[in-house]
């Protein structure tokens, strides 16, 4: 397989999908929405492209053992913590 | 290689992935603290976020996604051997971290023009001490990357080596998954 296929494809859709996250986080906040429930959700967002990031354009979707999870552990942990902070204040 | 065998180790330099370890554990701190310190003062940080500019933070959002997307090409084609495209795309890659610092600055001139400091209030000390600080990364990894740019003009890497251009890539999308979160956080989620 080419390195077109491979790499820059899979990484030429998660950036239009990074795009189309960003308008929706950014459209809800132009409304003014609030709630727990809402704010989950951009965060369910922001951790998601995050992991994107991590997989497709830093790489490590094409690593195995610790590294290949590193990211996905800070955004668990700081997602949970976030996650409790925003309910405890619900 | 087979593209669907995995690496043992991420790209680049092994030390640039212990310092982004170190740098997500103090975005992870500083991010936790604003978020039960807000727990505390629901109100105020409600309030004062309402002050804050979200266009700017969308152009800032879609700058750096489009700045790492220019990194991802930069190392698609160094990959390739290509040299002179690869320091194309961090030309790119630099004027998006350009665009970047200058929309953040005229976000600071307006809340400072206004009086707004680190003592104006709790959620004003987190608003500017987050975003300053996430501030020095970008211009640390504009840095960065201006070096890889140089290196790579100058024919220093090639498809057989360019752990320097995944190295820099690497911190590059530290920065720019970092402001994932910063964005909805202070930003937009209430």
């Amino acid at each position: 397989m080419t390195e077109k296929k491979t790499f820059i494809r899979p990484c030429t859709w998660i950036y239009l999908l990074l795009m189309a996250l960003t308008f929706v986080t950014w459209f809800i906040g132009t409304q003014q929405f609030s709630g727990l429930q809402i704010s989950l959700m951009v965060l369910g967002f922001a951790l998601l492209k995050g992991q994107l990031i991590g997989d497709y354009f830093m790489g490590l979707k094409q690593v195995s053992g610790f590294w290949r999870w590193v990211i996905t552990i800070w955004l668990l942990l700081v997602g949970s913590l976030i996650a409790f902070a925003f309910n405890i204040a619900a | 290689m087979n593209p669907m065998e995995k690496n043992k180790w991420p790209p680049g330099d092994l030390v640039i992935w212990i310092f982004i370890m170190a740098e997500l554990l103090a975005f992870g701190v500083f991010f936790s603290v604003y978020a039960f310190t807000r727990a505390n003062h629901v109100e105020l940080f409600n309030t004062y976020q309402l002050t804050l500019d979200r266009n700017a933070a969308l152009i800032n959002t879609l700058a750096l996604i489009t700045s790492s997307y220019f990194v991802v090409r930069a190392v698609s084609a160094i990959r390739k051997d290509n040299s002179k495209r690869c320091f194309h795309w961090l030309l790119g890659a630099l004027f998006m971290g350009v665009v970047f610092l200058a929309v953040k600055s005229m976000e600071y001139n307006h809340h400072f023009s206004h009086g707004v400091n680190l003592n104006t209030n709790t959620f004003y000390m987190f608003y500017l001490s987050l975003t300053v600080f996430h501030f020095l990364h970008v211009i640390l990894g504009m840095i960065i990357l201006s070096a890889v740019a140089l290196k790579a003009r100058a024919g220093g890497y090639s498809a057989q080596e360019h752990t320097g251009v995944e190295t820099g890539a690497s911190y590059w999308h530290m920065v720019d998954l970092v402001w994932m979160v910063l964005f909805p956080l202070v930003y937009v989620m209430r």
